[in-house]
């Protein structure tokens, strides 16, 4: 999925350029249980601002739901919503613990003063403390704030995934293990997108289709590796 | 009997027309079932996923449904496709609907393209005759009173559309039928519609052959105008035919041809853009949310047409007779052709169908034939255990028979993967690399695997033994293995390489990555070292048979290439791999504080690909960071830099001097010479780069101070596969360099 703030460095930060205005001081929150909080509608509309592609209130209800305790929310004096972060964390294919930063973004007026650093740092503490072993997402590959916060918190571009998003960007596969040994995990191949689909003259099954329509929707899940590029049904 | 034909003929043809779009409302319902939840109250079962989650659309959300209309919107569009065109009108709308064509080529859905031509929405629709019509099924026939060239207009159009939908069926179909990404390189749903399948292309080149003349007879319109239509109907023609029948290699160059005149015929026409509308989504079925109606320049849509004709005759090309027979050559020629410009889809599936379509590349070798020469060419020029008669004999006792026997079982095992080699540099840059990484554990194995037979061949053959002049040590050829390890060695590089293509590496890693590359280079330059003396052995060891003595020749040259390039590869990157960790070490380029990130965890993530490789294990995190600690002084260490440099730079000089056949880049010639020149540029620009760190080491000390005065970025400026630091003073202390 991807995150928001492309065009961070072109907002001048803390409002240089304009008459100076005062930081307001924030305070940094956790979703919580609270499922359909007040504030919903709100991270709703501050993340879909920021994207090309619309997301069901379906997807917010289920990250929501699952991990509440892994977003975080940056509030304003008056409580208003500045920033959030929306993850996930379960193994990943029967193997590691990943965790998965799905969504964040941040009030274009406010960039550029560490609010999405501050938001990442505190589910990476979050997941850490709920034992995971690594952390994945996916972000644009033009996208110069978000690439640089992860850079900066120690996340290595592992893949470059061709036309990942709706409207045909590319994406970089950002990775950050937590622990030793990760990638001598077992894994068991992907649940959709099998090596099958994509040719080989096997056609296109409905449930082939669906998920190449959800990966296009920014899911890691469902983009997997399809690794047998004649088409056959082994994945190794 | 005949009298319950026609009943039953009756009935249907009654069923038919009673059939109408219906609506049912369903507010009512949805609202009352909805009023029965708490807000926020999730119903699912326990096996929603995210998959379902996102596959979910909020119905009247207009950025999610496609069926939504937009308050005093209608629900269709309001061009009746019925409505008589003029000739320049008609030829606007052929124009654009070759925009949108091309642009659905380039990978964007049919939904945004081609499907937004209200005509081929009427030609696609419900309860069409077998031969569909302009005309609205329930609506009746043509208007009254067209006139001649209204009636021609839509002859015309028709025939044209009813093409263009066969042409795109093609074209679903031969993409889908070998490898491809849906969505990252192309779009084969079809949301819901089916594109005229019961039509033969016999039947629609009859409609097209059929309005020809009628519009050359017809006198009332400019020449001009009639001339445009009569040129994109021959070039549609000609796309239907080659489509069907791929054999024809100079109707692609025909279609070249006439894109030429296409484009500049464009100004004869009237627009009317009403002709296109994306509403025709609404009707569409589909799970994903709308997507904007494309459009494209006329000389943007007619360069990619010329531009995908041109990949398509490079497909020829690139596999004549004289480069399918050499593994080698075509290996370079499917690589050539990935390097392309533009990817399309089609040009990709035409190359696919070429090397895998028949069974046979080109129809004309066999899989096991292209496999059985590249390890002849690679490591046994010359050797009766690679001579194909070997394979022909029966005598069980017989030694040939035995090894044959041997090697078979190897190639099966081996086979597989190595042709995917060739289906790999069919996909897009980011799939390269990511299957090459999940090829090499394969190699590794396949390793393995051949050691085994190796040892069995050494039983039988009783090979001669080479000693390591430095070492004193014996060796074997082992010529399977070593096959099989050239391959892995030279796979490792290329997902390294293409790594910088595709910006995976930070700047800061780049020294660490180029030492690697160097490291994997140097085995490799090793190897074909030895497997080289072998041959050289060889032929002297087969003189008797001048076959053999020209096959090891052959080879020798070959090796003496690949050597050339394998070591041209480590020096660069040894070069390369010094200046980087140099000016990372100087904080030139800059390393992000990684906080939450540990050496360790940083070395597991980046060599995930290569940690499983058994056969010469890669390097520790231990030895890497040994590697990417800068040792000895900046001046010593460019001084290194120069010398790998100019050694790059000598061997280049012995690379210009080989010959196609040598170092068999026969087919891709013009590639070869651009690939010399990259690497020429590279070993400059380095070279550069090495003489400006020099003189800011002199000028400004070695230590800390350079970081404050310099600023440094790494750029693919040379060669797509090279990275290389661009060194810049920063504005601050701006004065010349050199």
């Amino acid at each position: 999925m991807s995150q928001a703030g492309k065009d961070e460095a072109a907002t001048p930060s803390n409002n240089s350029v304009c008459e100076p205005t005062k930081v307001d001081e924030l305070q940094y929150v956790n979703y919580g249980d609270q499922k359909e909080s007040q504030y919903l509608s709100a991270i709703r509309q501050l993340i879909s601002q920021d994207l090309s592609e619309p997301y069901s209130i379906y997807v917010y209800r289920y990250f929501l739901y699952q991990w509440g305790d892994l977003c975080f929310m940056a509030l304003d004096s008056s409580a208003k919503l500045i920033g959030v972060i929306v993850c996930k964390l379960e193994p990943h294919r029967g193997g590691p613990m990943r965790g998965y930063i799905a969504m964040l973004a941040t009030r274009a007026s406010h960039r550029g003063q560490g609010i999405a650093s501050k938001l990442v740092r505190m589910a990476i503490e979050k997941m850490i403390e709920k034992d995971a072993d690594e952390i994945a997402l996916e972000t644009e590959v033009d996208n110069e704030p978000s690439l640089r916060i992860y850079a900066r918190l120690g996340f290595l571009r592992t893949k470059r995934l061709h036309r990942y998003y709706l409207n045909g960007n590319t994406a970089f596969r950002l990775v950050l293990y937590l622990k030793p040994g990760i990638p001598y995990q077992p894994t068991y191949p992907p649940e959709y997108g099998g090596p099958a689909d994509g040719g080989g003259g096997a056609g296109l099954l409905e449930e082939d289709l669906f998920a190449r329509q959800a990966t296009q929707l920014q899911l890691e899940d469902v983009e997997s590796e399809r690794h047998d590029v004649t088409g056959g049904n082994v994945y190794r | 009997m005949s009298e319950a034909i026609s009943r039953l003929r009756q009935e249907a043809e009654e069923a038919k027309s009673a059939w109408k779009p219906r609506v049912k409302d369903i507010t009512e319902d949805f609202t009352s079932a909805s009023n029965q939840l708490e807000p926020g109250q999730l119903v699912k079962d326990e096996w929603f996923t995210l998959f379902e989650a996102v596959g979910a659309l909020e119905i009247m959300d207009p950025k999610m449904d496609s069926g939504f209309i937009p308050p005093g919107d209608t629900f269709e569009a309001d061009f009746d496709p019925a409505t008589p065109v003029s000739l320049p009108e008609l030829l606007w709308v052929m124009d654009q609907i070759l925009c949108l064509e091309i642009m659905w080529h380039a990978g964007y859905a049919l939904s945004q393209t081609v499907f937004t031509s209200l005509h081929i929405d009427r030609l696609l629709g419900p309860q069409q005759p077998r031969i569909p019509t302009l005309y609205s099924p329930t609506g009746g026939g043509p208007p009254e009173n067209l006139t001649e060239e209204q009636s021609i207009g839509h002859a015309v159009l028709t025939a044209y559309c009813v093409a263009v939908i066969k042409c795109c069926d093609m074209v679903v179909g031969l993409v889908q039928s070998q490898n491809f990404y849906e969505e990252e390189d192309f779009v084969t749903h079809l949301f819901g519609r089916e594109l005229l399948p019961h039509m033969s292309t016999n039947t629609i080149d009859g409609m097209l052959d059929g309005v020809i003349p009628r519009l050359e007879d017809f006198g009332n319109v400019g020449e001009d105008v009639k001339e445009a239509l009569l040129l994109r109907l021959q070039f549609r023609s000609i796309f239907l035919g080659v489509l069907s029948d791929r054999t024809s290699e100079q109707q692609w160059e025909q279609m070249l041809g006439l894109l030429k005149t296409i484009k500049t015929s464009h100004t004869f026409s009237t627009p009317l853009p009403d002709a296109f509308s994306d509403k025709v989504q609404r009707q569409l079925a589909t799970s994903t949310p709308p997507r904007p109606m494309l459009s494209t320049s006329w000389e943007d849509a007619c360069t990619k047409w010329s531009n995908m004709c041109e990949h398509i005759v490079a497909v020829n090309r690139l596999t004549q007779s004289e480069v399918v027979y050499s593994p080698a050559c075509l290996q370079r020629a499917v690589w050539a052709f990935s390097y392309r410009g533009e990817a399309f889809p089609l040009p990709r599936a035409i190359m696919q169908d070429i090397l895998f379509g028949e069974q046979a590349i080109r129809g004309e070798v066999l899989p096991y034939d292209l496999l059985l020469a590249d390890i002849r060419d690679l490591v046994l020029a010359g050797d009766t255990l690679v001579d194909p008669q070997s394979f022909q004999v029966e005598v069980t006792t017989d030694p040939r028979h035995i090894c044959s026997r041997l090697i078979e079982g190897f190639m099966d095992k081996a086979i597989e993967e190595y042709l995917n080699l060739y289906r790999m540099m069919c996909q897009n840059r980011c799939r390269i690399r990511r299957t090459f990484t999940q090829s090499i554990p394969i190699f590794d194995a396949m390793v393995t695997e051949a050691k085994n037979v190796d040892v069995e061949l050494q039983k039988i053959t009783a090979s001669k033994k080479l000693t390591d002049t430095r070492t004193g040590k014996a060796y074997s050829l082992d010529p399977l293995s070593s096959w099989a390890r050239f391959y892995k060695l030279r796979i490792m590089a290329w997902t390294i390489q293409l790594g910088f293509e595709t910006e995976i590496y930070l700047p800061d890693e780049l020294g660490g990555t180029y030492w690697f590359l160097a490291q994997l280079s140097q085995q490799r330059s090793e190897l074909l070292d030895r497997v080289l003396q072998f041959t050289i052995g060889r032929s002297f060891h087969v003189r008797h048979d001048q076959n053999a003595v020209a096959d090891c020749m052959l080879s020798e040259k070959y090796l003496e290439s690949l050597h050339a390039v394998s070591e041209i590869t480590r020096l660069i990157a040894e070069a390369l791999w010094k200046l980087f960790t140099l000016l990372t070490s100087t904080g030139v380029v800059a390393k992000p504080e990684r906080d939450y990130a540990s050496q360790q965890l940083m070395y597991e993530a980046r060599m995930k690909p290569y940690l499983a490789v058994v056969n010469d294990p890669v390097p520790s995190a231990a030895e890497f960071d040994d590697a990417t600690t800068h040792h000895g002084s900046l001046e010593q260490t460019c001084n290194e830099v120069d010398e790998h440099i100019k050694e790059a730079k000598q061997l280049l000089v012995g690379v210009k001097k080989m010959t196609p056949e040598q170092a068999k880049y026969l087919g891709t010639e013009e590639e070869w010479k651009k690939e010399v020149k990259g690497l020429e540029a590279t070993c400059i620009a380095v070279a550069v780069t090495a003489s400006q760190v020099r003189n800011a080491g002199k000028k400004y000390g070695e230590d800390g101070e350079l970081a404050t005065k310099l600023e440094c970025k790494a750029e693919r400026r040379w060669a797509e596969w090279w990275v290389v630091p661009v060194i810049k003073e920063k504005v601050s202390s701006q004065v010349a360099l050199r």
